[in-house]
């Protein structure tokens, strides 16, 4: 099956049709990066007016577990890359294994998230008004974890979405080995992958490590 | 405009160039969770983002092929860049001033 090979609307040619296509996928990557940034402006603003108490704040997230999970979706990221280049060689096969290892990971790293967003709502992390922990009750701690909980569940949405990509786009590599589309097809959701992993680099030290 | 398409005849120095990358990326985290426990005070901001900013360089330009990505494209994830060191300026100028 060769899907691709023929030009289709506006295009001339296959090549014009998938620069488009990359084009597109930027320009989408760039607002969702938009998207990030203005929470991010806040959890900085807010960080600039608290931050003694944000300092606080970060000494209670489970930093194992973000740090396991910086990890885990570095790794995850190069597996798409490496699974995108098997498929630009034309080797289905080990681009699916590829994708399907970086599926595992990204699975992976959904449930350690899980686990702390299960551990912090036991001690009473919460965002917004249900916010209960004894321990950090000063101006700001409350605002913490509101955007705690907006960044990383925004931040865990788009790895969801990123799963059914990757698992949609794992069973079309396998189904159809042979079909001309597949190296552009890996590509635009490696770029997608990629772009979530961009926004956890920056999480990471945000709401884990810095002190 | 140039292909972003890497060197299918290579696939053996892609693909270590590729490991060589997540190396890097990965010893910079551990650089970057070392420091925030070695207690720099003001520094240990400024420096985790410098070291979140290189690793989200090495993400864009090897794993996303930015190096060899079309001109547009590069514009496209350039200015959503630039709009959101503007926005961060704005809002930090924005509390310092008040």
């Amino acid at each position: 099956m060769a899907t691709s090979s023929a030009p289709s609307g506006p295009f001339a040619d296959v090549g014009e049709r998938e620069e488009a296509l990359r084009l597109a996928m930027f320009v989408f990557l760039g607002s969702e990066l938009l998207l990030f940034a203005g929470l991010f402006a806040l959890y900085v603003g807010y960080r600039v007016l608290y931050p003694a108490v944000f300092a606080r704040a970060v000494g209670y997230n489970e930093e194992w577990i973000g740090s396991t999970n910086t990890m885990i979706l570095l790794t995850s990221s190069f597996l798409v890359a490496w699974a995108e280049l098997r498929a630009r060689c034309q080797d289905a096969r080990r681009a699916a294994w590829g994708m399907a290892a970086a599926w595992l990971l990204g699975l992976l790293f959904l449930a350690l998230k899980f686990l702390e967003y299960r551990e912090h709502w036991e001690r009473g992390i919460r965002p917004g008004a249900g916010y209960a922990f004894a321990a950090l009750q000063q101006p700001g701690a409350s605002l913490f974890f509101t955007l705690y909980y907006l960044l990383t569940g925004l931040h865990a949405l788009h790895i969801v979405a990123g799963l059914i990509a990757i698992a949609v786009l794992t069973l079309h590599l396998r189904r159809h080995p042979h079909d001309a589309g597949n190296p552009v097809r890996c590509e635009l959701t490696a770029l997608y992958w990629h772009m979530v992993d961009l926004v956890w680099i920056f999480l990471w030290p945000a709401l884990y490590l810095i002190r | 405009m140039a292909s972003p398409v890497p060197d299918p005849l290579n696939p053996g120095r892609e693909t270590r160039r590729l490991a060589l990358t997540l190396l890097a990326l990965l010893l910079l985290a551990g650089i970057s969770w070392a420091l925030a426990h070695v207690g720099l005070g003001a520094w240990s901001t400024p420096l985790a983002f410098a070291i979140a900013a290189v690793k989200a360089g090495a993400v864009a330009l090897i794993f996303m092929r930015l190096s060899s990505g079309t001109t547009a494209a590069r514009f496209a994830l350039a200015l959503a860049v630039a709009f959101i060191v503007l926005l961060m300026i704005a809002v930090v100028t924005d509390i310092q001033l008040r």
